[in-house]
């Protein structure tokens, strides 16, 4: 039980709650006027006016059209009746049932008003009446109480119009003639060109939105394991490893973009014949790294295992540009095959594909090789990293950390170069490096991990000391502060010839940093250290997923529209961003609130990371996953809709087309398809998941 | 033989699970762990195939260093090391064969198992596995769909696919009813008298222990506190395993 609580602190808490409540409603206020709510515009009477005209043509879609013909009805009509002169007679009523016009009287001075009977029209549709005078000149005549040309006939076709005739100079005691065109429908109701528009841009809109769906459910599912807590927090690795791993990095990527990449364009530059020689040799190849990767010895042989597995990750490296290229030029093969019809579609289709692989070899070969050397190097490096003694553990550490710091901050420095923003990724990084250190130190001092508050505290304290000092330093040794005030980037003159090397100073001052602190944290971690290799992959991809969410995709749209031009090509590529964003962060989540056990047990079995991945994380997420990729498609048409304002592509090109011109029965048309389309896709993607989930 | 030297498991947040645990352990025995929640029984055996890093000590397994195994080698000595769970630890959305077959994981082909492709010899392995627990009926069954007990089983059948020279079991009986604990345990015994597996099995209920056991290790605070027959548990020492106030429950 608690004890009851005394009235001063009852009445402190009230006090706190009606102080929160003024400060909220202030807040409110200032909001309010902040977005400038008041009523007077919309008491204008011709804000009102338009406002009903834009919501009634809104509400009035242009939707359907139909041809018309228009037949003349005409009489005969005599200006100015003089004695003795016979007033011409009223057209007699025909026998086909065409339109005919009376007149009453015949005769009469300009500036009379007479009444004009029509027969025979189209019922309840337009008409418009033509003065005709004796020298053939035409004029439409308003009729009487009405302030537009056309008029509309009545039930049964007939119509009573009152005109006033005309002065026409010339043409008193002449026989004019009065003409009425009636508009006679033709043919059944058609949509308009309108609804033909928008219906073909529904279509590239869903499409749209699909393709965007489609193309990022691979990435974002990938990336969501990086980004889920509960896999990436196990993943440690002893520093010594990841030093290593880091160092050859570059230069397994220049292996990659130097020779490998010799190989993807032998392959690519390959007649049919060789193609099909090359395919023969992936396939033994990629046998071969298959097979050869079963561990078959029950009993395990450092030596033999470890060069088994070095002699595989060689045929998976040579195996994988083999494979990439062989699908690239059979892409590029099927692209040229057909062009028309279903088949030309899917050659377009592989032969895009083909020639994007072709574009990026070079990168695709340097990651190959990056990866593969540092997993050789990892492999051949692990036993003796383990033989040494504490005091090489440290030197080792040392100098390793060194050329991974140098690495990591000069490739920071490589992106930080390219904009000023940028810029500020080298000195966050070197700030998180430099952080460790301090901490590091007091542990080894006291000699014991810090569990007690106070020590943790101190802990913190010192992460922060040893960032910011570290941050500090960076920032004003690339002289940051220039580029973040003026814009201007470091100049591309100012360099450093090492040897046969050439180095942008701005890179060699980040590596020096590099060498420093990497230097430092690896000399006294040493090798044996444990890396939170997870921890660290996890919240930097969260960190990029958080950043990329933020960035509202219009104004993706409006930047991938300057590199692929206006239409539906920039609208998937920003949509692609945006959903792989964000549908990476709902998958994580899920992959975070499955059951561990699986994953437990399957780590029991000797299984490895992916096979476990494989066999306990992927059977329990594919539902909700399914689920979110059915949901992010419903999203991706509603917010495709919209895209084609920034030049996007899709539907929402013709309504901002209409709005502007201010044909809202135009908009309307679209309006209507959207709420449609949309409410279809609504109702098919809750039918669909709820049967599935 | 198992022997452990010296086990001492640290918590991050300072909780210390384990404190300096010498153990060993004879092939073909069947060891049951007895001791109150949180007196270590999961950690200690977590540690053996480190599922938990331990902090400090050696875990020496027919001469191999677990402790100091890199994760290749590590793999290779777990595949030999089966486990089974309290809460089974079966993905419930797939079938008892799939679960069954994900035992092999660590024998085949890396790249053939994850396009979930299994060797004919695997997939015989599989049924025979369930046949040997009684459910090769249930095969094509959602695996969470089946009884806790046969859920259990299942997990026994997981395990037998890694051919396990060591069977660790972790309370494989405590969301079971009485009935179904003994015929779990039984398999287990099986396994044990059949196959000389060794058999590590924590449990709760001392009687369990006494019906199963060749051995009984108690845990008391990280600390082992009796290693012995379990015929020599009396009145006293059972005070001093779970505390003063404890009585004995049976389970029949």
């Amino acid at each position: 039980m608690n004890p009851a609580p005394s009235p001063a602190s009852v009445a402190f808490r009230r006090l706190l709650i009606v102080i929160s409540v003024a400060i909220g409603l202030v807040v409110f206020a200032y909001g309010w006027s902040v977005t400038e709510i008041n009523f007077d515009k919309p008491q204008e009477p011709l804000r009102q006016q338009n406002f009903g005209n834009a919501i009634r043509e809104i509400l009035s879609p242009d939707l359907l059209e139909r041809d018309y013909e228009i037949k003349v009805g005409s009489t005969a009509f005599l200006v100015e009746c003089k004695a003795g002169e016979e007033a011409p007679a009223t057209a007699p009523a025909p026998s086909d049932s065409s339109p005919y016009l009376v007149v009453t009287p015949t005769c009469a001075d300009s500036g009379t008003p007479i009444m004009i009977q029509g027969f025979n029209f189209y019922p309840n549709s337009l008409a418009r009446l033509t003065w005709v005078a004796n020298d053939g000149t035409r004029s439409i005549q308003q009729i009487v109480g009405n302030t537009k040309d056309n008029f509309v006939t009545n039930d049964d076709g007939r119509f009573n119009a009152q005109i006033v005739v005309p002065k026409i100079r010339g043409s008193a005691g002449k026989v004019s003639t009065i003409e009425t065109q009636g508009y006679f429908p033709t043919g059944a109701p058609h949509f308009t060109n309108t609804t033909a528009l928008v219906l073909q841009k529904m279509v590239e809109t869903i499409f749209l939105a699909l393709i965007a769906t489609a193309i990022s459910i691979l990435p974002s599912a990938v990336i969501s394991i990086f980004a889920a807590h509960n896999l990436m927090r196990p993943v440690r690795i002893s520093l010594g490893n990841l030093l290593v791993m880091v160092a050859l990095l570059p230069v397994g990527w220049w292996i990659g973009t130097n020779l490998l990449v010799q190989l993807g364009h032998l392959i690519l530059g390959l007649s049919h014949a060789g193609t099909v020689l090359a395919g023969g040799t992936a396939s033994l190849v990629v046998f071969g790294a298959v097979t050869t990767s079963r561990t078959r010895s029950l009993e395990f042989n450092p030596f033999s295992g470890r060069m088994r597995s070095v002699f595989n990750t060689l045929l998976m490296v040579l195996a994988c540009v083999i494979v990439v290229t062989i699908v690239a030029v059979t892409f590029l093969f099927i692209g040229r095959m057909f062009t028309t019809g279903i088949p030309g579609y899917l050659s377009n289709l592989f032969g895009s594909i083909g020639e994007l692989i072709e574009l990026l070899i070079a990168p695709i070969c340097g990651v190959i090789g990056a990866f593969g050397l540092a997993s050789i190097g990892g492999v051949l490096t692990v036993d003796g990293l383990k033989k040494l003694d504490p005091t090489m553990q440290h030197v080792v550490g040392g100098i390793l950390g060194a050329i991974s710091g140098a690495i990591v901050l000069g490739a920071m420095a490589l992106i930080g170069m390219q904009a000023a923003w940028l810029g500020f990724l080298t000195p966050i990084v070197a700030g998180i490096l430099g952080a460790q250190l301090l901490p590091l130190l007091y542990t080894k001092l006291s000699g014991k991990k810090q569990t007690s508050i106070a020590g943790r505290s101190l802990d913190s304290i010192l992460w922060w000391v040893g960032f910011i000092a570290a941050f500090a330093v960076t920032f004003l040794t690339l002289n940051m502060g220039l580029a973040i005030i003026e814009g201007t980037l470091p100049p591309a003159s100012s360099v450093t010839t090492i040897g046969f090397i050439t180095i942008s100073n701005y890179i060699l001052d980040a590596m020096i940093i590099g060498i420093v602190l990497g230097g430092a944290g690896g000399l006294s971690v040493g090798t044996k250290g444990i890396f939170p290799l997870g921890e660290v992959l996890y919240q930097t991809t969260r960190t990029i997923l958080n950043t990329t969410r933020a960035i509202e995709p219009l104004i993706i749209a409006l930047i991938f529209s300057i590199l692929v031009g206006i239409g539906p090509f920039a609208g998937v590529l920003a949509r692609t961003l945006h959903s792989i964003a964000s549908r990476a962060k709902l998958y994580s989540e899920q992959i975070e609130s499955i059951d561990t056990g699986p994953i437990e047990a399957l780590q029991s079995t000797g299984a490895n990371r992916l096979q476990t991945i494989m066999y306990a994380v992927v059977p329990q997420v594919i539902p909700p996953f399914v689920s979110f990729t059915m949901y992010r498609w419903d999203i991706n048409v509603r917010m495709s809709t919209i895209i084609g304002f920034v030049g996007g592509g899709g539907i929402g090109f013709v309504l901002q087309q209409q709005i502007n011109l201010a044909q809202y029965r135009g908009a309307g048309v679209a309006v209507l398809a959207i709420a449609i389309v949309v409410s279809i896709l609504d109702y098919l993607s809750a039918t669909i998941r709820e049967r599935y989930v | 033989m198992l022997v452990i030297e010296n086990l001492t498991k640290v918590y991050e947040n300072g909780f210390i699970a384990l404190k300096g645990i010498n153990l060993e352990i004879p092939d073909g025995q069947f060891v049951a762990i007895i001791g109150l929640s949180g007196s270590g029984k999961s950690t200690l055996l977590r540690c053996i195939n480190r599922l938990i890093e331990p902090t400090s000590g050696r875990i020496i397994w027919n001469g191999l260093d677990i402790t100091a195994a890199p994760d290749d080698e590590l793999r290779v000595i777990r595949r030999r090391i089966g486990m089974i769970f309290q809460q089974f630890n079966l993905v419930k959305r797939a079938s008892v064969m799939s679960n069954v077959l994900s035992g092999r994981l660590g024998y085949v082909n890396p790249v053939y198992s994850l396009l979930n492709y299994f060797p004919r010899q695997d997939r015989e392995k599989a049924i025979m596995a369930l046949k040997r627990v009684g459910i090769e009926d249930k095969a094509q069954n959602r695996a969470g769909m089946l009884s806790g007990g046969q859920q259990q089983r299942v997990g026994i059948a997981r395990a037998l696919m890694q051919d396990p020279e060591m069977m660790l079991a972790d309370e494989p009986v405590a969301s079971l009813d009485p009935a179904t604990s003994h015929s779990v345990m039984k398999y287990l015994q099986l396994l044990n008298k059949e196959d000389g597996i060794s058999v590590l099995c924590s449990l709760h209920f001392l009687s369990l222990a006494r019906t199963y056991a060749d051995r009984v290790i108690a845990l008391k605070d990280g600390k082992l506190e009796f290693d012995g027959s379990p015929k020599d548990i009396d009145e006293d020492r059972f005070r001093q395993i779970y505390g003063e106030d404890a009585v004995q429950v049976e389970i029949h």
